[in-house]
């Protein structure tokens, strides 16, 4: 197995004036789970038809599964798994004949096809209503579906676009835990985009940060963390005033402060302390009620992030 | 391409079109008043004398070419409207596969319809006919025209269908133009020919007279399979997997 799933290099693509994708390096590790993560328009979706090799950068080189993905797309994605920006269900077709055609599609082996279908669609509490057209299914069951689809035929590779989107928080769970399985079991490796930080964390061992085509950050969570988030605290209280927080602005153990209904929320440097801070807000009028304090999470690493690299 | 391919292309177009026609929606009965039409009005008008003939027979093909317009114009443009196009480019499957699976169930579906009028329209005459004797098609002529003249003529309209399917924004868009297409050309060929000279029509109707029906229908159906293939490798070229997946 190559040590890297996904590599690229400077890669580039362009619509026009538009940069998609700007020099885009990146190193993905088999058999991890991989969050590519950015707000709308960030280049994406764009990164995904790119590794699929289904369009060609405009410069730069990117390898998958160890080939290339100008002149080699045809074999990446007969070992690649994709769920794309929409379900793409045939909805006139039940659920196990679009897991057919999948299946077929793959060149599965048929009674291997039908075994995996039942084995999917009972896992994803779809089996009953298996012979249902997908049209009357709700956004969540197709979600499923789609999910089932990519996972067919145990690619090596899964690329999955918003994958929880639709779903309720307990098939949410289930599918982090199913992803989060296959690439520890079956070493497969995942790449999925998502806006939803806190499912990142919590499932994906690498994140790459995108905005406007430009890679911002790379890193595991808890690197993006202590990088950019530092630690952090919100102060409860009564008699914050805007001196009080002009004052704790001026600490030298503070990076950021502000203010918002009664709560100070601090950003601390590295190696600070809040008591000496609760301190100065007590001998400035403040009276504090509550402290809580440590890591920033992902989602303030995004934000910092984005603010810090404005349009 | 495999046939392991096509054939996973081919089962998944034909069961989205025998479904969408058999789902109780107005288009359901659409294929069933076509039947009633063309393989028990139509034929009961013309009787024997006239059924029985290749040139007759020749609605059938024509009328196939139309069931075809309907279905292929869906191939793509259906594909994009319902956004299940880039899901399915992005498998192993090759082009060909993609495409030649898209046309052969359209031309399947055409052709199984026109063979269906034309069986009812059998039965139908001979029921009202009935002397006692089997009436059926007796010559040449009229075998080749039901055995080529469907996946033919359907083939243009397939071919070209796909053409116009592949970077058409909507189905109905797609089904539009494809109808437009075909009236200018059709009305073009009536025209047109009544302007070509004088010593081409003469020409043209010795070969009519000297030719035998059944070479007559065979170098016609040489004609349609040059037009066919010409368009089949037009289609092709301008299957371009990231064209497809950005327009």
């Amino acid at each position: 197995m190559e040590e890297f799933a996904i590599r690229t290099k400077g890669l580039t693509r362009t619509f026009g004036q538009v940069r998609a994708l700007d020099t885009l390096t990146l190193d993905v590790p088999s058999g991890s789970v991989f969050g590519f993560l950015g707000p709308n328009g960030a280049g994406k979706t764009t990164a995904i038809r790119l590794l699929l090799g289904l369009i060609e950068p405009t410069s730069g080189s990117a390898s998958v599964l160890g080939f290339d993905t100008r002149t080699q797309g045809n074999e990446i994605r007969s070992r690649a798994g994709a769920l794309l920006e929409h379900s793409g269900l045939y909805e006139r077709l039940s659920a196990e004949d679009n897991l057919r055609f999948y299946g077929r599609v793959a060149r599965m082996p048929r009674l291997r096809l039908e075994e995996r279908i039942r084995e999917l669609l009972t896992h994803l509490d779809l089996w009953e209503r298996r012979k249902e057209a997908a049209v009357k299914w709700s956004r969540g069951m197709k979600q499923k579906l789609a999910i089932a689809r990519s996972l067919l035929h145990n690619p090596a590779l899964v690329f999955l676009d918003e994958p929880t989107a639709g779903l309720d928080p307990v098939a949410a769970a289930t599918l982090r835990d199913d992803l989060a399985g296959l690439a520890s079991r079956q070493g497969a490796t995942i790449f999925l985009t998502t806006h939803n930080l806190a499912e990142a964390e919590k499932l994906c061992h690498m994140v790459a940060v995108v905005r406007e085509g430009k890679l911002l950050a790379v890193g595991s969570p808890a690197e993006l963390r202590s990088r950019g988030g530092g630690q952090r605290a919100e102060i409860s209280g009564r008699g914050f005033s805007d001196a009080v927080l002009a004052t704790v602005r001026q600490h030298a153990s503070v990076s950021q402060a502000s203010l918002e209904n009664g709560r100070l929320t601090l950003v601390l440097k590295e190696g600070a302390g809040v008591a000496p801070l609760v301190d100065l807000i007590v001998r400035e009028g403040g009276q504090v009620e509550e402290v809580r304090s440590g890591q920033g999470s992902l989602e303030d690493v995004f934000l910092a992030l984005m603010e810090a690299d404005p349009k | 391409m495999t046939s392991t391919d096509f054939s996973a292309v081919f089962w998944k177009e034909w069961k989205e079109i025998v479904l969408e026609r058999s789902a109780g929606g107005a288009g359901s009965y659409r294929p069933l008043i076509l039947v009633a039409l063309l393989g028990i009005l139509l034929p009961l008008r013309m009787g024997p004398a006239r059924f029985f003939t290749p040139s007759q027979l020749l609605i059938y093909s024509f009328f196939s070419a139309v069931v075809v317009t309907a279905v292929i114009a869906d191939s793509f443009a259906g594909e994009r409207e319902r956004h299940t196009l880039e899901t399915l480019l992005a498998t192993r499957l090759s082009d060909r596969a993609i495409l030649f699976g898209k046309i052969a169930a359209s031309l399947a579906y055409g052709w199984l319809v026109a063979m269906l009028c034309v069986l009812c329209g059998t039965i139908t005459v001979n029921v009202a006919n009935w002397d006692g004797h089997l009436l059926l098609y007796r010559d040449w002529a009229s075998w080749l025209v039901l055995l080529l003249g469907p996946p033919l003529v359907g083939g243009v309209v397939a071919t070209a269908g796909v053409l116009i399917s592949l970077h058409a924004a909507t189905v109905r868009h797609a089904q539009q133009t494809l109808m437009v297409g075909f009236t200018i050309l059709f009305l073009g060929v009536i025209f047109g020919g009544n302007m070509l000279p004088d010593a081409w029509k003469l020409w043209f109707g010795g070969i009519l007279v000297a030719w035998s029906p059944a070479a007559l229908v065979l170098a016609g159906a040489g004609v349609v399979l040059m037009i066919d293939i010409a368009l089949l490798l037009a289609g092709m070229a301008r299957f371009q997997r990231a064209r497809l997946v950005l327009d």
